[in-house]
């Protein structure tokens, strides 16, 4: 009468003893590795985010809950940095869709010297970031920049202007060497959405006398729709946690006019006030992850189908 | 478009082997010329005798081995286990490996600054290419899973009937196979952990520990009073990665339109 075939602690020690361990095994390493340097980090964070830790004097940081949250939203470096962080967004993302989109249309066709084009096209982004920084101070400098010798000689300024003085100019000089080295990756990907587009669509349409403006508009433009607004979003995120460029170029800018969230957490930590700029960076984890927890779960489910 | 593309590259390019540029802000009259009068090599060998750049660049390549290596070695394996296997809380696994891959930077670098103090990782390799590994080895991960799932499980499971083990049949039937996918995702890894700025800024600050990005930035802010050795340096730590990107063009190109999400 005990034990009835089918009893729930039977069955459940019966499947334990099926399950095998091996592909535990395979996945174990990466376990391992991403929860020591990505998971007890991210928990770590968030627990400093709650303190009022500075590097100096770790051992006796105070618990102060959201004291720190509080702060933030009273500081006007935070706040401002929320706009300047959407304006850094759309600028860069809305410029680099621009101006992917054309060249994708462009790559789309088959024309001599296709690859070459296509892997100069390329090249902007494989270069260090911080080199991109580099070559774009270079360039505006206001004592040898070749950009102020161009506008010299088409005659649009009268004497060098120093751009990086500017907080208006800082952050356009910025945001152009975001965009130039960010634009290629767009380009790839919209190419490839492009090329899943059956070409006897399009030749259908051409036998019914469709002009090329209305081919973009009822086949190109609906079938990239999905793929574009995706790729806005997530590139809008991605941009939301840059610090490299900006930093290089301007270091925050003149005063604090270049400072976007991931920026100020950032220079937070470097000036030991890691409660704080912990705090910072959490919240903007939070906006962003909740925003991108929606691709990844539809990412993890087309993997593994 | 093209001009778009290469010309401020050309410019650094020429602007490495322009002679004595200073960066003296006395001299704005004078004009910038588009190529110099008389190019030279020198700031190439003064970019080396003057800075110890030849440290960086072997700091920046153990550091992007190391991390390729890593990465690809975790992230094949877990991907191999992903694709292959069905078990209890793999889609949950996935979702939070792919969530790690998700989480800003920002975060990650005051826990990560404070736990490699502790533990003696700062200005170390291990501890840079433990950091880097944070972007890399998610994103491999996502890549090799594409790849695995594309290569037909028939062979496997040809050999497992014959007699061999899982590992077996992983040892001498998939993996040959999957080589390509393997340098792809190595390829990939390598760059992300050259690029990197950040991480190497933070955990890796002495002489004998940085890496060329770094040292791009300290350029950047007028550190040699001549640009020209500045720019030498940018080109040179250009060269291995956009070297690796023409001569593997191809397979970089469509894995990063299959998988780049963060870039």
């Amino acid at each position: 009468m005990t034990d009835v075939i089918g009893s729930p602690r039977r069955e459940f020690a019966a499947r334990l003893r099926r399950v095998d361990p091996l592909p535990y095994f395979f996945i174990l390493p990466i376990a391992l590795l991403l929860a020591a340097v990505s998971f007890y980090p991210t928990l770590y964070a968030i627990w400093l985010g709650m303190t009022d830790a500075t590097l100096l004097r770790l051992a006796r940081a105070k618990f102060i809950g959201i004291d720190n949250v509080l702060r933030a939203f009273a500081d006007p470096v935070f706040l401002n940095g929320l706009w300047r962080t959407l304006r850094w967004d759309i600028v860069v993302v809305g410029a680099e869709v621009a101006i992917a989109l054309p060249i994708a249309l462009f790559l789309n066709r088959n024309f001599f010297g296709r690859g070459f084009v296509r892997a100069a096209i390329v090249v902007p982004y494989i270069i260090p970031p911080a080199v991109t920084a580099l070559v774009f101070v270079y360039i505006v400098d206001g004592n040898f920049g070749i950009l102020n010798e161009i506008l010299l000689r088409l005659g649009l300024i009268n004497h060098y202007v120093p751009w990086l003085s500017e907080p208006t100019s800082s952050f356009f000089v910025t945001a152009g060497a975001m965009i130039w080295a960010g634009t290629p990756l767009m380009v790839i990907i919209i190419l490839a959405a492009l090329q899943t587009i059956p070409s006897e669509i399009y030749e259908a349409a051409l036998v019914d006398g469709a002009s090329s403006w209305q081919q973009f508009r009822f086949i190109t433009w609906p079938h990239l729709l999905p793929t574009i607004t995706f790729l806005i979003l997530l590139r809008m995120i991605w941009m939301s946690n840059h610090i490299d460029i900006i930093y290089i170029v301007t270091r925050g800018g003149p005063g604090f006019a270049n400072y976007t969230e991931a920026v100020y957490s950032f220079m937070l930590t470097s000036q030991f006030q890691i409660g704080y700029a912990s705090a910072v960076a959490v919240i903007l984890a939070i906006v962003l992850m909740a925003a991108s927890a929606f691709y990844v779960r539809h990412l993890a489910r087309s993997v593994l189908s | 478009m093209l001009v778009y593309s290469l010309a401020p590259l050309v410019w650094i390019l020429i602007a490495s082997i322009t002679p004595e540029l200073r960066a003296d802000s006395w001299s704005s009259g004078r004009t910038v010329q588009f190529f110099p009068s008389q190019p030279t090599f020198q700031n190439y060998i003064d970019l080396f005798a003057n800075v110890p750049f030849g440290t960086y660049f072997i700091n920046s390549t153990i550091v992007a081995t190391g991390t390729m290596f890593v990465a690809v070695l975790t992230a094949s394996l877990g991907a191999y286990g992903f694709v292959r296997f069905r078990f209890w809380g793999r889609r949950t696994l996935l979702f939070a490996m792919l969530m790690a891959y998700m989480v800003p930077s920002v975060v990650l670098l005051v826990p990560l600054l404070v736990i490699f103090r502790a533990y003696g990782l700062i200005n170390t390799y291990p501890g840079l290419i433990l950091a880097e590994s944070t972007n890399t080895a998610p994103f491999v991960l996502l890549l090799m899973i594409n790849y695995f799932s594309s290569l037909p499980r028939e062979l496997e499971e040809q050999a497992l009937v014959d007699g061999c083990s899982r590992l077996g049949a992983l040892w001498r039937i998939v993996l040959p196979l999957a080589i390509p996918g393997l340098v792809a995702g190595g390829l990939f890894a390598f760059i992300a952990a050259w690029n990197n700025f950040l991480f190497a800024f933070l955990f890796a600050a002495t002489d004998a520990t940085r890496t060329l990005p770094v040292i791009m930035r300290l350029f950047a802010l007028g550190e040699p009073a001549v640009w020209g050795i500045s720019a030498a340096g940018a080109v040179v730590t250009t060269l291995p990665v956009a070297l690796v990107f023409f001569l593997f063009q191809k397979m970089l190109i469509s894995g990063l339109a299959a998988g780049a999400v963060k870039g």
